[in-house]
């Protein structure tokens, strides 16, 4: 099987400018993958559609789409919309990070690392060897930096480390909000309400099923 | 809310609650009075207006794109931009026709897309509940180890419901906490097999890790079903 390789990604480590190869790792490269096939009674090969709630129109694949309504519940065109971050604070859009070298300058520990739910992984194959920046991964150094593929309007985590055998990952993950509670904060709902609740709206616990 | 039941290192065990960990709003879309507008799923297109169809009803593709230009027969002008809500998935035959009873088939392949095997398709049936104790394994990883061997996609924390079960979850963190690691927690008599949330869901891999501030606690269970290393063919080259 072609390998399938993006991009060189670059690094600026101590003035230096560091390159790496990237090798998109998942686990279909890693353990294989499943197929499914359905079929009628007939035997006939079935897809995948969306029933509206209706109950008779059926859409197809790329049937859907996403559009804006504004307060008053009127239509609202995107080019007239503007992004905000949660304080309502304009946002500056990012470039595409391989348009130019990556500072790798934040080092985070494993507590703020395992923060993150992580979504995509490459293996990364320097060009050409940079010492200390290897020693510093060697030693456990965990790089943090922000990521964006074509570019966009918020940049995800990156991480550059080792793993256990000594080979250079590079990871994509997404920050998630953790809480401590305490014995005042105890959930009071009655667990087989809200399950109830949950179940029908797809809330609460995560969709594996999507994944 | 879902329950887990969980076993300490004493073997006593307990229901609590978990929750998916959310990832917070980074985003928000505000109109020129900087009112916030929310995005919706409309409908674009049925699957009775779609190319296949046109061409079984106008002919060749270039009576079905003078038709487009003549009399719009894509779009259904009642539905199309339509809100949707409530919908559901299903499978439709070739001849777009709803099908309510299916055979299902897993072609399973191997990394480098061969065919291994055809079976029907087994759905997998969920093990984590408020009923089934889920075992201490007693295996713990460093947690600096754990983070380079295993892709963490996923967590859920868990919430006590009472003070009883917010002792038990405290003291779980607090020992986690100390030994600086993570406990692999598996479902099955032996608590060797992986977690299944659901029924027909991805089996994961848990592993458990505590937390404490002062008399707070944290109790995290990473999911992963991918380990950090190079697929075999980049390993020989």
């Amino acid at each position: 099987m072609a390998k399938r390789r993006t991009k060189p990604l670059v690094f600026q480590f101590e003035n230096d400018e560091v390159t790496f190869d990237m090798i998109k790792v998942d686990r279909s490269k890693l353990y294989g993958f499943k197929e499914l096939e359905v079929t009628d009674d007939d035997g006939n090969g079935c897809e995948l559609a969306t029933l509206a709630e209706d109950g008779r129109t059926i859409i197809g694949k790329g049937g859907t789409g996403i559009g804006y309504l504004a307060a008053d519940g009127c239509w609202a065109a995107k080019s007239n919309l503007k992004p905000v971050d949660i304080e309502g604070e304009e946002i500056t859009p990012v470039k595409s990070s391989f348009g130019a070298p990556i500072p790798l300058t934040e080092k985070v520990d494993v507590t703020e690392f395992l923060n993150h739910n992580i979504r995509l992984s490459y293996l990364m194959q320097p060009e050409a060897l940079h010492e200390n920046l290897m020693k510093s991964l060697t030693d456990g150094a965990i790089y943090r930096f922000p990521y964006s593929y074509r570019g966009g309007l918020e940049a995800d985590a990156g991480f550059l480390l080792m793993n256990a055998e000594q080979q250079v990952f590079f990871l994509v993950g997404d920050p998630t909000v953790i809480e401590f509670v305490g014995l005042q904060q105890a959930a009071s709902v009655a667990p087989d309400a809200e399950a109830a609740e949950a179940e029908s709206e797809g809330g609460g616990l995560m969709d594996f099923g999507m994944i | 809310m879902p329950e887990i039941n969980i076993c300490n290192e004493a073997g006593r065990d307990a229901a609590v609650t978990m929750e998916s960990v959310f990832k917070p709003l980074r985003v928000r879309w505000i109109d020129e009075k900087g009112r916030q507008a929310q995005s919706v799923r409309i409908l674009k297109s049925t699957l009775d207006r779609d190319i296949g169809s046109l061409s079984e009803s106008h002919g060749k593709l270039e009576e079905v794109s003078s038709a487009l230009i003549s009399s719009d027969p894509e779009v259904d002008m009642e539905i199309v931009g339509t809100i949707l809500n409530n919908t559901s998935r299903v499978y439709v035959n070739p001849k777009r026709q709803i099908v309510h009873r299916i055979e299902q088939f897993e072609i399973i392949k191997n990394p480098d897309g061969s065919e291994r095997e055809k079976r029907s398709r087994e759905l997998t049936v969920k093990n984590v509940s408020e009923q089934t104790p889920l075992k201490w394994s007693g295996v713990f990883i460093k947690r600096d180890e754990a983070m380079r061997k295993f892709l963490f996609s996923n967590k859920l924390q868990l919430f006590h419901i009472n003070g009883l079960t917010y002792d038990f979850l405290f003291g779980i963190c607090k020992e986690l906490e100390e030994k600086d690691s993570l406990m692999l927690l598996g479902a099955g008599p032996k608590g060797n097999q992986p977690l299944i949330l659901r029924r027909g869901s991805v089996p994961y891999r848990g592993f458990l890790e505590g937390r404490t501030d002062g008399d707070k606690y944290c109790l995290l269970l990473h999911l992963s079903n991918l380990e950090l290393k190079p697929p075999e063919e980049t390993e020989e080259s």
